[in-house]
């Protein structure tokens, strides 16, 4: 088992719409992405993020070598408390998941 | 005759290459000019680009402001303003100044006639807007034609506090505004992919490959390896089309470009638009050589009924924040607990409640909302305290007695009795402007086709000395 940093091309987030975050990890080949779909399932995603499973997509797209995850923003982008307006830093807690 | 219809009128089929010029990912913020000067050179049929968003956030929808510095937003319109008229081919933009209210519309067109009265340019101008009468609004909401997109509820008092509302427009407008003569079209809020697909679309390629095209094209070279913002092109032929950015050290590779359809979308197998949607589980992303890549197999499959994305934002009152640094290992421990009752404090002291506050710590919680504290905590944390009021005075008001109470504050164990904060500028209370909050991102069901082309309006302006 390896930290997913050290396993993903790419690790980013964005905001898809003020309502929804959306996740993208990017493998360099199909070995990596089938370690990736294994270990990065919506429990796996949403005891990172301390949210509920239900609140969790996670869908693998084989021709990017890429697993997507969305979830609900906790606050509407740029309602007030909000910490990141774009969505662009919220990559964070899957960096260390292991895989 | 327009340029548009010129082409159409030459147009022999697609068997021949349709070449779609992106010029900017946000027009307004720059373009690279080598990158677009070497797009030209490939005599690009239409010239498109992307001038707007929801992501900067509630404030540029609310307040009428655009997100773009000036400068730039009229350096960046004359250039591609120019090149179309010189190359003879439609220029087409989409959602104007950011957030695509009239407001933003208007401010943009001011600066296009402007440019062209300045360098004596003539052309056909289209202009599309965007704006849904409230009333619409309302009655599908009464109706159950009103769908929200995530977690945001929305209730007659709502939404009469909202302001301006858009509707994110498809390429029907569009092709009103290019069958009504427009050479160039700036558009209200639109589909990000609208101005690059109606072209092809209209010239019969098929719309599927057309509208993943634009999905991909409307980010510049972003879906490249390194990514980037320069100018990108595609070409249609027959049921696909080829990639390719206009700067050389950036590659589409099939892996690229096919991550890039992920990118902003939270299904990657299908992007709605107002008129249908198209379905990418049968796409197929193919290296034509290291720098460009084919893409086929995108299905259009129409909307039996039409529907729109709709956008709105309220206003809440004033926003202040408060900036100071902590570097005491016992405050930044209690940090949480600390807060929260200097909060309770500043509630006791003063009559007005009207207010919320919200604090980031920078270096335990100020990006992510993470479950668990760092281990070890940080030595030196940033506090960024924001309050909304019903006006600036108030907002900054409870950001003095909140200061004044998180520095002399005495938590157990405190030993730094100088003071609990360091203020890097005083004030340390600054205005931030009005706050506002998404209170509409809906998916409006419309009646009929008839009353999706009146929802966006459309104009022929004749610049210049127009003949």
């Amino acid at each position: 088992m390896d930290p997913l940093k050290d396993v993903a091309r790419v690790i980013r987030s964005k905001n898809a719409g003020p309502t929804k975050l959306t996740l993208d990890v990017l493998f360099d080949n199909e070995a990596g992405f089938r370690r990736g779909v294994a270990a990065l399932d919506a429990n796996e995603v949403a005891r990172a993020f301390g949210r509920d499973i239900g609140a969790v997509t996670v869908t693998a797209y084989l021709p990017a070598f890429a697993l997507k995850i969305v979830m609900d923003r906790p606050q509407v982008a740029g309602a007030p408390g909000d910490r990141d307006i774009y969505g662009a830093q919220q990559h964070g807690p899957l960096l260390d998941v292991m895989v | 005759m327009s340029a548009f219809k010129r082409l159409r009128q030459s147009w022999s089929g697609t068997d021949h290459e349709l070449r779609v010029l992106s010029a900017s990912g946000q027009l307004g913020f720059g373009i690279p000019q080598e990158s677009f000067v070497r797009g030209l050179k490939r005599k690009p049929h239409v010239i498109a680009a992307d001038m707007g968003s929801v992501d900067p956030g509630p404030v540029y929808l609310g307040s009428g402001k655009i997100a773009a510095p000036e400068t730039l937003v009229r350096s960046d319109l004359r250039l591609v303003l120019r090149a179309a008229l010189a190359l003879d081919v439609p220029l087409l933009i989409g959602s104007a100044g950011t957030a695509g209210a009239n407001a933003h519309l208007d401010r943009v067109l001011d600066i296009l006639r402007e440019i062209a009265r300045e360098d004596a340019l003539s052309f056909q101008l289209g202009v599309l807007r965007s704006e849904v009468p409230k009333g619409d609004v309302g009655a599908a909401l009464t109706g159950g034609r009103l769908r929200p997109i995530g977690a945001l509820d929305l209730d007659a008092d709502g939404l009469s506090q909202t302001g301006a509302i858009v509707g994110q427009a498809g390429m029907e407008p569009f092709r009103r505004a290019l069958e009504g003569g427009a050479d160039v079209i700036v558009a209200g809020r639109a589909c990000d992919t609208a101005p690059f697909a109606v072209v092809p679309a209209m010239l019969g390629y098929p719309i599927g490959p057309a509208i993943h095209m634009s999905k991909i094209l409307e980010c510049t070279s972003l879906c490249c390896d390194p990514g980037g913002r320069d100018a990108m092109l595609a070409t249609l032929q027959g049921d696909g089309f080829i990639l390719e950015s206009m700067n050389l050290a950036r590659a589409a590779t099939p892996v690229s470009v096919a991550a890039h359809a992920l990118y902003e979308q939270a299904d990657p197998f299908v992007i709605h638009e107002p008129e249908g949607a198209v379905h990418l589980d049968a796409a197929q992303y193919v290296a034509v050589d290291d720098r460009r890549v084919k893409v086929t197999g995108a299905r259009w499959q129409p909307a039996k009924q039409p529907s729109v994305k709709i956008e709105g934002s309220r206003r809440l009152g004033a926003r202040a924040v408060l900036l100071a640094g902590v570097a005491d290992p016992g405050f930044i421990a209690a940090s949480a607990d600390i807060l929260r009752d200097v909060e309770d404090v500043v509630r006791g002291l003063l009559a007005q409640q009207d207010w919320t506050l919200h604090a980031r710590r920078y270096g335990i919680d100020g990006v992510t909302d993470w479950a668990d504290m760092p281990d070890p905590l940080p030595r030196e944390v940033f506090l960024l305290c924001e309050c909304v009021a019903p006006d600036a005075d108030t907002a900054k008001l409870v950001l003095a007695a909140l200061r004044q109470q998180l520095l002399h504050f005495g938590f157990e164990g405190r030993r730094a009795t100088g003071g609990n904060l360091a203020f890097p500028i005083t004030p340390a209370e600054l205005d931030a402007g009005d706050a506002y909050a998404f209170s509409v991102y809906h998916i409006l069901e419309i009646d009929s086709w008839s009353a999706l082309s009146t929802l966006f309006p459309v104009s022929i302006e004749t610049i210049g000395d127009h003949t």
